[in-house]
């Protein structure tokens, strides 16, 4: 595990600030001990699913816990489809996983026996396997029907039941793309149809990153997730999703027990910019990335220094 | 070995005899039977396997005999109407490529068959989806798809086609215009009679990739067996993808046999 001298830098640079600044670090109780930062010492790895999303996350964790003055090892950052197994043997100390992806994909349960609390549930089930989850961000990147700013004006579309009203007034109308996932799912288009009653006259099977394109020219609705940064710049509104049908996808960073025992400074670190990462925020970080072609590195800095986390 | 490989003797008549190594496959009922009892018996067991399993609502909903039956008809359709169109396109220009006074441009056209067969389908289909390509504004789905399939697949019966005609003795065709037959007769009765074999290689080279890259169409709501296996992919459900591969390989493997009866049938007498 090399550490680059240019993280090393901003480590110590973290640890040099955070000693300067060390009247607004709260005490930890048992915290990383040194009384620099409060993680002093540390050397942690953030890893990373193979998205936009998920390494803008990881940057910003990456990037709070340095400033905090742990040294943060750069090599997982860059994502991975098996981030979960990862976590799991020790290459990794943390990811941000998703509460929906933790109910169903991690402990196997079924989309139609959904707990009241889906954070707690995923939190204390997961504790068997050692993991722990912070407490989720509001941010919630799900399933979502979006339709043209311009039509859904025009026809006065917020909701996903106006949606239903709508296609059942004009049959014609109701077409939709959607990727093959969303079309096979359960907890896709076969219970959103069931539970709002209503049937789209034209389902267009595509790529997901065809629906963007194709939104307002081969069909009038389409799938997308709640969070993409091409909702931006595509100009589109999400339908919400009023009788709360779609999972939750809530964003929480998950971590070994065995971490968040040892530094639980971690958890306080996070606490405040967790909160911070609503639906608006992560989706415009993550519209900067794709759409304007900035680094999830930069994207990240920004977003910690515009909310006062990097002192 | 099921197939019997028969050398020719009686080579008597002398435009025969000036012609490079002649033989014939003839095919004992045997090898004929082979293949259609062999993809029998793996669609038989891949139903006894899919029938054992416990499914949930997705397999379900994805493996009704309605989707499957579409799928494969739509399959059959991409493929099919595909393949026609490279016929109609890549042997004409073929001959029109062999014709001396072509010879100018003969490389550029190459180069564009070539070029459609580098560029990777999938990369043409969204570019046709997302109408970039703008002097040919098509709808996605089946069209686009088609558009994609063609340009894919015109290289192999094309240059088939070119060597098809070019390996014809030139001897030959000096015989046959002193006998007085016109450009036109011998293209039409002596060279593309010769050169039928390798074409229809060609041909059935090209059916057999529409086959396999028509599975892509389902990323641009043209359906096809694609749409099962991406459905098994994205849902991670093994037996969705198990069906959709081994159906497009059955129908594969049933396409290229046909073809193949279709050479044996088609083949010139004598050759």
């Amino acid at each position: 595990m090399a550490t680059t001298r240019k993280m090393r830098t901003a480590a110590a640079m973290g640890a040099a600030l955070a000693l300067l600044v060390s009247g607004c670090g709260e005490d930890e109780a048992g915290g990383g001990g040194g009384d620099g930062g409060d993680l002093d010492g540390a050397e942690l790895t953030v890893g990373a699913k193979e998205f936009t999303e998920s390494k803008v996350l990881a940057q910003i964790t990456a990037q709070a816990l340095a400033n905090a003055g742990a040294t943060v090892d750069e090599s997982s950052l860059s994502g991975s489809a098996t981030v979960r197994e990862a976590l799991e043997s020790d290459e990794i100390d943390m990811y941000w996983e998703y509460t929906g992806t933790g109910w169903v994909n991690i402990l196997g349960n079924e989309t139609t026996d959904l707990p009241e609390d889906l954070y707690g549930a995923v939190a204390e089930a997961d504790e068997a396997n050692g993991i722990a989850w912070l407490p989720n961000a509001p941010m919630n990147n799900t399933y979502a029907i979006a339709v043209n700013s311009a039509f859904a004006e025009e026809n006065s579309l917020t909701t996903i039941s106006d949606a239903a009203t709508f296609i059942q007034e004009n049959a014609a109308e109701g077409t939709i793309c959607a990727a093959s996932e969303f079309l096979n799912r359960d907890d896709g288009l076969p219970g959103l149809q069931t539970t709002y009653g209503m049937e789209f006259s034209e389902v267009v099977e595509l790529d997901l990153g065809l629906v963007f394109t194709q939104l307002g020219d081969t069909c009038n609705f389409g799938e997308v997730f709640s969070t993409d940064g091409r909702i931006v710049s595509n100009d589109l509104t999400v339908l919400e999703d009023d009788m709360e049908f779609f999972l939750p996808y809530n964003a929480a960073l998950t971590l070994s027990q065995e971490t968040l025992d040892e530094y639980p400074a971690i958890a306080d670190i996070m606490a405040p910019i967790s909160e911070a990462l609503t639906d608006e925020v992560i989706t415009a970080l993550n519209s900067a990335v794709d759409n304007d072609g900035e680094t999830e590195e930069d994207v990240a800095t920004q977003f910690l220094e515009d909310n006062g986390f990097l002192e | 070995m099921t197939t019997s490989v028969e050398q020719v003797p009686d080579l008597g008549n002398a435009p025969q005899a000036a012609m490079a190594p002649v033989r014939r496959e003839r095919r004992t009922l045997g090898s004929y039977l082979f293949m259609p009892v062999f993809l029998a018996l793996v669609c038989a067991g891949l139903y006894l396997y899919v029938s054992t399993r416990e499914l949930g609502s997705i397999e379900k909903r994805a493996l009704t005999a309605d989707t499957i039956g579409n799928a494969v008809w739509e399959h059959i359709q991409l493929a099919g109407v595909s393949t026609i169109f490279v016929v109609l396109i890549a042997i004409p220009l073929g001959v029109v490529m062999t014709r001396p006074f072509t010879r100018s441009f003969r490389g550029i056209l190459l180069t564009l068959a070539n070029i459609g067969q580098a560029v990777p389908t999938i990369g043409l289909l969204a570019l046709l989806a997302l109408g970039v390509l703008g002097f040919i504004n098509v709808d996605i789905g089946f069209t686009a798809a088609i558009i994609g399939l063609v340009a894919y697949a015109v290289l192999p019966v094309l240059r088939n086609t070119i060597v098809g005609l070019g390996q014809v003795d030139e001897n030959i065709l000096e015989a046959g215009r002193g006998m007085g037959i016109s450009k036109f007769g011998v293209l039409r009765r002596i060279e593309l009679p010769l050169a039928v074999p390798i074409i229809l290689a060609g041909v059935r080279t090209a059916l057999v990739i529409n086959v396999g890259t028509a599975t892509l169409a389902a990323y641009i709501n043209a359906g096809g067996l694609g749409s099962i296996i991406v459905a098994g992919l994205t849902t991670n459900r093994f037996t969705i993808q198990l069906t959709g591969a081994v159906l497009t390989a059955v129908l594969a493997l049933l396409i290229d046999y046909l073809a193949g009866i279709a050479e044996d049938v088609l083949r010139p007498k004598g050759l």
